[in-house]
């Protein structure tokens, strides 16, 4: 992605507005979202969604058995962990080793409006999702009008 | 001059899996991370030494999610592997678990090593 790009004469306040346009065009588009969050090159990496006041997790576990991790919560942390039980190669040479293999622990912070207690898991074909719900006192509320 | 590339006809971005390829005496073994990639919606084609791989990754399960945090793009996976030796295409076995797919690739019994027995 080009961000600036500098012509002969460089109009400062043109590259300005450029600036801005590929600024929101990024944020406006839901693709463009890779940007270097704190926590990348972190295995396993994580993405964090909102579902209504819901709080959905998905992190990305290839080769990890649903039986081989666990997730803890503590206050408003959720900490997941997990131990590779693959085993190297026993004969041959390595060409390429690129997969993360062995164990890891994440813990993630979760915003006060949702009750890690309350969280449920499931994994399928590599993915992990971690659906964290909305208490109770977040959730809107009818109040019912008497005649008095 | 203009140059052309190949392009997808689904929008969105391709991702290379993290892949392991060992070698031994009878054949290659590869694993590829393909996380939220089923069953069916993996193609596996070798043609003129070039071994593809593509992974379809269903995005309806993203329907209706926010993005507060991301780590990792979501998207089809695209790998393309030139071997240089010898496979047997027919004899490729293919098997898909908790979002690996490891391929067992035959050579050729040409491309075996040969041990010859010196008299």
């Amino acid at each position: 992605m080009a961000l600036l790009t500098f012509r002969r004469e460089l109009d400062p306040v043109n590259a300005l507005f450029r600036l801005q346009e590929e600024l929101e065009r990024v944020f406006q588009n839901p693709r463009g979202l890779d940007l270097g969050p704190s926590g990348r090159g972190v295995h396993p990496p994580v993405n964090v969604f909102r579902s209504g006041d819901d709080v959905v997790i998905r992190i990305e576990v290839p080769g990890f058995a649903p039986e081989n991790l666990s997730i803890e919560s503590r206050g408003q942390t959720l900490s997941i962990s997990g131990k590779c039980s693959e085993e190297p190669a026993a004969e041959g040479a390595y060409h390429r080793r690129e997969r993360f293999a062995g164990e890891f622990s994440r813990s993630l912070q979760l915003p006060r409006d949702v009750d890690p207690s309350q969280a449920s898991a499931s994994c399928k074909h590599g993915v992990l999702t971690l659906r964290v719900p909305a208490r109770a006192e977040v959730k809107p509320r009818q109040i019912a009008v008497t005649a008095s | 001059m203009t140059t052309t590339t190949e392009q997808n006809t689904r929008p969105g971005r391709s991702h290379a899996p993290k892949v392991d390829i060992v070698e031994t005496e009878t054949g290659l073994r590869l694993w590829a991370d393909l996380p939220g990639v089923d069953e069916g919606s993996i193609e596996v084609e070798l043609v003129d030494g070039v071994l593809a791989i593509r992974g379809r990754v269903a995005t309806e399960a993203y329907e209706n999610l926010e993005p507060l945090y991301t780590e990792y793009g979501v998207g089809d996976f695209d790998a393309r592997f030139r071997l240089s030796n010898a496979i047997d295409g027919d004899r490729i076995e293919a098997k898909l678990r908790n979002g690996v797919l490891e391929l067992a690739l035959p050579k050729v019994e040409a491309a075996k090593p040969r041990k010859i027995e010196v008299s």
